[in-house]
């Protein structure tokens, strides 16, 4: 589904700045995996690099064997919106829309029908449970319900991929147990591929697999066996094997 | 949600975000349209105005029409860049260029179309008050009522929607989309500092003395010839003085740690130099826009006021009549205006003041020579100073309206002397300032006993002038004058408050277009200063939020704050004050006529508005600032 190829980044400046260095990655179709790695170590670089936010400098990316950063503006413009779901730490939804505007986002773009959107707009927010509030403004609702809403916009066009940066960030540990515990959720019942970056090892657990990164090499990685609680522990213990700092990782929101 | 429901949306909801833009746009559409209601007055259409006149109209529009597309286009583009991360998100949800484009285009005939139509209303309030203002400013024969202006109103409709139409196209079209990620982190990465160099440093301070230089040292007619270049030259030194010198000094201020690192310094230079760029081009547009101000208005004033003074000067009598036909006519011709005076129910003193011509050395026509009594009657009508001559001395009344005489003769007829009848000579004494009896040359003054014995002239002319007195109305004599001055042959009589009222009327116009585009361009450049400070007040708010929770005293932001807007008000318009003094100082040179007074004046009410402007801005800055830190 997705497979990234010896793909590296440097950034261009003043002192060039290698971010990345040959990684290899390959998710298949349903899976859910989860990058770690301390600060600075790319993993942000390597998820808008998936996201065609970011162009590698080496390397090829291919999505459902298709190359974006091969394609022309508007086609890559057509990609993002039928392939790609974004999922922000920061929710980066848009303020002047209802929730439900910004749900149906993608398609309004897409130049979708009101009536096919006003319908899958109301399947996707029952699921979601955020069909109550589907008529407020951004700002009158929680930091829980923006970023369900954030999923659902993000899933409302069925996309082949999946994609969260630190989606628990900004939530607080009841929210961020929903989110994860919906993100699992889709993944499982709608067989929707994950790939999430973030800190929290509480978080990465509720993935099929966690991938370590570190000084923009790839470290290690690590398979879910049965059970939730164990997969955290080994999580934790990678992680203090990993090093990096150890205020990078929040323990505290277990 | 269709795509245009989206695009609607976006702007219905973020009107604070729009606000600025949408008011800016409001006021060029208001400005245009104020002066379109003017120009195409009934009472300028149907006037026998001169062709001049209608043609300056025609331009003053277009100049306004053409700043008013540059002034949307800033403004549009500055709001185009605050939004450089919605555009990146929108963008990651699959908005393509074009979509983009479409929004931004749709957007902008969305305000603008809002924009022209509030802008008209508005201006028709503001035209009521612009008329009444200009109806009793200026002298219009015609008053200038208020009228339902339908082709202003047409005019400014169709030429701001294009306006609009165009720029929309125009901003959609060069909106680039640059990479996905530099838009998503937005505003976070600071704008690059333009380079300085060594060299455009030192060739800005050149060509502004090179400028500056040409401009004081060309007199007369010359002037006109050396505006052009000065002008090129000194807009491109300006430029370079703001972006090289600006660049240059913050550098040095920073590299200065025991005076950056010290109290807020730290924050007040950082913040100048982040915003270097924005700010060098900022700096430059306000300080052309506030020159071609000044320069404007102190002209138009200047010439006013050479116009007129130049007139009371040679003319300081109410009515003056100077027969060409010196034979027995005259006391016929005298009787009628002494008639028509009194028909007119005024009050004025009449006098003859007989001018005698004597032969004189290298003049054909003579010098005239003046009866100090006749003099002295004069000047204590006029309220001037009476000459107080011995007996048989003799003056030459130098002329302060003769300096722009080139032969003058004055030093010359110092040396001669006249034989008087019974044979003594007499021989000029001194120069005195003489202004109770203009003349165009230098002329002599004699006391009344050596008058009786001057030898036989050349001619004899009598010259009869009459003064009102003060509680004579103005109408009356302006009534009167124009009588008398039509029913003499052209030139032979000459009512000061008639002429005067003439050139003003003629004038009032040009003066109103003058100052109504002077006024135009100082609001647009004090808008422009507003944009500047106003796009910086969510930056500022974070930034200050975040230093006062560090320890930041409300005096020490205000101590920063007022420092920066300080800086941003009057940096330009000192370089501004600078550019018009040297303007003006060149046009007085063109007239070889004193313009300081003037000059002053319209500089020092410039800066007054400017510092008044600055307080209110800085008010509003502070109180935003001030609720975020408390």
């Amino acid at each position: 589904m997705l497979e990234v190829k010896r793909v590296g980044k440097v950034y261009e400046g003043k002192v060039a700045y290698r971010a990345l260095t040959d990684i290899d990655l390959s998710i298949e179709d349903g899976e859910f995996v989860a990058i770690m790695g301390p600060s600075g170590s790319g993993k942000t670089t390597l998820l808008n690099m998936v996201a065609t936010i970011d162009e590698p400098t080496t390397g090829e990316i291919t999505i459902g064997g298709q190359n974006p950063h091969r394609l022309k503006k508007n086609e890559l413009a057509k990609f993002r919106r039928r392939e790609l779901g974004f999922v922000f730490q920061d929710f980066n939804l848009l303020h002047t829309l209802t929730v439900e505007e910004n749900i149906v986002l993608p398609l309004t773009l897409d130049g979708k029908n009101v009536k096919e959107m006003k319908e899958k707009a109301r399947t996707v927010a029952e699921k979601l449970g955020i069909a109550g509030i589907m008529g407020k403004r951004t700002f009158e609702i929680s930091g829980g319900q923006a970023q369900r809403a954030a999923v659902a916009r993000a899933i409302i066009h069925h996309p082949k991929l999946l994609l969260a940066d630190e989606p628990t960030g900004n939530l607080d540990s009841k929210s961020s147990k929903d989110v994860m515990e919906l993100l699992a959720a889709l993944n499982k019942n709608d067989k929707m591929t994950t790939l999430l970056v973030t800190h929290e090892a509480q978080a990465a657990s509720y993935a099929d697999r966690v991938v370590f990164i570190r000084d923009g090499k790839l470290y290690s990685e690590i398979y879910r066996g049965d059970s939730q609680k164990g997969f955290f522990q080994q999580i934790i213990d990678t992680l203090s094997l990993l090093g990096g700092n150890d205020h990078d990782f929040s323990s505290v929101r277990l | 949600m269709t795509f245009r429901q989206f695009a609607f949306n976006n702007v219905f909801r973020n009107k604070r975000l729009y606000a600025a833009y949408f008011l800016s746009s409001l006021f060029t559409v208001m400005v245009f349209f104020t002066f379109a209601i003017f120009a195409f007055h009934p009472s300028f259409q149907n006037s026998d105005m001169n062709k001049n006149v209608m043609f300056g109209l025609t331009v003053a529009g277009g100049i306004i029409y053409v700043f008013s597309f540059f002034f949307v286009l800033y403004s549009m583009s500055a709001f185009l860049q605050s939004r450089k991360k919605e555009f990146g998100l929108l963008m990651i949800q699959g908005m393509s260029t074009q979509q983009i484009r479409l929004m931004v285009f749709m957007e902008n005939m969305v305000i603008g179309l809002f924009a022209t139509i509030s802008g008209i209303l508005l201006g028709l309030v503001f035209a009521k008050l612009i008329l009444l203002l200009a109806e009793n400013v200026l002298i219009f024969e015609e008053s200038l009522h208020f009228y339902w202006p339908l082709s202003a109103v047409l005019i400014t409709f169709v030429s701001f929607i294009l306006l609009f139409l165009f720029i929309s196209l125009f901003v959609s079209f060069i909106l680039r989309t640059r990479k996905l990620v530099d838009l998503i982190k937005g505003d976070k990465k600071p704008k690059d500092e333009p380079k300085a160099s060594m060299l455009l440093s030192i060739l800005a301070v050149l060509l502004l003395l090179g400028g500056y230089g040409t401009a004081l040292y060309v007199k007369g007619m010359s002037v006109i010839v050396a505006m052009v270049p000065v002008i090129v030259v000194v807009i491109i030194g300006t430029y370079l003085l703001f972006s090289q010198l600006n660049v240059f000094i913050i550098r040095r201020l920073k590299r200065n740690e025991s005076l950056f690192w010290r109290n807020t310094n730290m924050i007040l230079f950082s913040d100048l130099a982040f915003r270097m760029k924005d700010n060098a081009r900022s700096f430059f547009m306000v300080a052309i826009i506030s020159t071609v101000a000044f320069s404007a208005i102190g002209a138009l004033y200047g010439t006013h006021s050479y116009l007129t003074k130049a007139i009371v000067q040679a003319n300081p009598f109410t009515y003056s009549y100077h027969p060409y036909d010196q034979t027995e006519n005259i006391q016929k011709n005298v009787q009628y205006a002494k008639n028509t005076i009194a028909q007119n129910g005024i009050d004025a003193k009449q006098l003859d003041m007989t001018e005698m011509y004597l032969p004189f050395a290298d003049k054909p026509d003579g010098i005239l020579v003046l009866n100090a009594k006749d003099y002295n009657k004069a000047a204590k009508l006029l309220g001037k100073k009476q000459l107080d001559l011995q007996a048989g001395e003799a003056v030459i009344a130098k002329q302060s309206i003769a300096n722009l005489n080139q032969n003058d003769h004055a030093d010359k007829w110092m040396q001669q002397s006249i034989t008087l009848t019974d044979g003594k000579t007499v021989k000029p004494s001194r120069q005195v300032e003489a202004d109770a009896y203009p003349n165009v040359d230098s002329y002599m003054i004699v006391a009344e006993e050596t008058y009786k014995k001057l030898p036989k002239p050349l001619k004899v002319k009598h010259h009869f002038v009459w003064i009102a007195s003060e509680k004579n109305k103005p109408e009356q004599l302006r009534k009167a004058g124009e009588l008398l001055q039509e029913h003499y042959e052209p030139g032979a009589f000459f009512s000061t408050d008639f002429v005067l009222y003439e050139i003003e009327k003629g004038y009032g116009p040009i003066l109103f277009i003058g100052l109504f585009i002077g006024i135009v361009f100082f609001v647009s450049a004090g808008s422009f200063l507003y944009f500047r400070l106003f796009t910086d007040l969510a930056e500022d708010k974070t930034k200050f939020q975040a230093i006062a929770k560090m320890g930041l005293t409300v005096p020490e932001m205000k101590k920063i704050v007022n420092r920066q807007t300080a800086l941003l008000f009057f940096a330009p318009m000192a370089v501004a004050l600078i550019h018009g003094a040297i303007a003006l100082t060149s046009l007085s040179r063109m007239f070889s006529y004193n313009l300081v007074r003037e000059s002053a004046m319209v500089l020092t009410s410039f800066l007054v508005i400017q510092i008044i402007y600055y307080l209110i801005v800085r008010f509003f800055y502070v109180k935003q600032i001030k609720e975020v830190i408390e």
